[in-house]
């Protein structure tokens, strides 16, 4: 890895202030890819190509919304464990899986 | 995710989700050990079916795993990253110019700080700049929402059988096949 190309890897990041083009090059692109990380959001519909929203509730909201898939997976996993443990499916488990994985 | 590529993540997330589940010996555990072995399960699945396109599946990988083996990776992208977050680091102090604003201050103030959040809520986001964090960001939810989907519809599918698991002379390999299509599907 060059030097120079070292640079201008970190340039396009955002982390230079040696020229303002440069500046506004990678705002832009945080500003494109906030704009569409808000696109995913639950109620990304509702806002309806609305501007988007500031880059600090951008980001608070992508983390609420990663906190709650998070603990989605979490309530579904304790259910599939429950269903795992219940008797009245061990033998169709072991046949469902056998068959789905021929 | 588009159509072809959510599909196909969906398949292979329920192909290596199954297999880790068939591999544990869930029979001794409690409730809460066979929960956590589901959890870890689903993580690894989702991390191994979406490959090497990002960064988050191996960080994944690593944190879940307890061999040592799977610690050499984030000395390999230390090398790549560290370059920039110190950079970062001393180019952030000279760039606070003293005419800029007390508000825009104040949000600067708060996207630094909600982006440190967002980096330990994203697999690997300590490493990353803002720019691949962001990228990250966006293909870890379109993974997770696609995870969470897959474990409703086999939760569903698996509350189904075992309401209907009384009836003899199931055809279970029709069952099976039925299951995978609704799950994939």
């Amino acid at each position: 890895m060059s030097s120079s190309s070292r640079r201008s890897r970190s340039r396009r990041a955002g982390t230079s202030v040696s020229s303002s083009s440069s500046r506004s090059i990678s705002e832009d692109q945080i500003s494109d890819l906030l704009s569409k990380l808000e696109a995913l959001l639950p109620d990304a519909q509702a806002r309806n190509g609305a501007q988007r929203g500031p880059a600090s509730r951008v980001l608070q909201e992508t983390c609420s919304y990663i906190r709650s898939l998070h603990r989605e997976v979490d309530d579904l996993s304790e259910t599939l464990a429950a269903l795992l443990a219940s008797d009245a499916v061990t033998a169709e488990q072991a046949a469902v899986i056998r068959s789905l994985l021929m | 995710m588009r159509g072809p590529t959510a599909k196909a993540f969906k398949q292979g997330f329920l192909r290596s989700f199954l297999l880790s589940l068939k591999s544990c010996r869930t029979g001794d555990m409690s409730l809460q050990e066979r929960k956590r072995a589901v959890r870890s399960s689903a993580d690894a699945a989702m991390a191994t079916a979406r490959g090497g396109g990002a960064i988050w599946p191996r960080a994944l990988l690593a944190s879940s795993s307890s061999s040592p083996s799977s610690s050499s990776w984030p000395g390999l992208l230390l090398n790549a990253a560290k370059v920039k977050t110190t950079r970062c680091k001393s180019t952030a102090r000279r760039c606070c110019r003293p005419k800029r604003s007390s508000s825009e201050m104040i949000a600067r103030r708060l996207v630094r700080k909600r982006t440190k959040i967002l980096r330990g809520m994203v697999p690997g986001g300590e490493l990353l700049d803002s720019v691949s964090l962001l990228r990250e960001a966006m293909d870890y939810v379109v993974h997770l929402r696609a995870q969470v989907a897959v474990l409703r519809r086999v939760s569903n599918a698996m509350h189904h059988m075992a309401a209907t698991s009384y009836l003899t002379g199931l055809d279970l390999s029709r069952l099976a096949q039925g299951l995978l299509h609704r799950v994939c599907n």
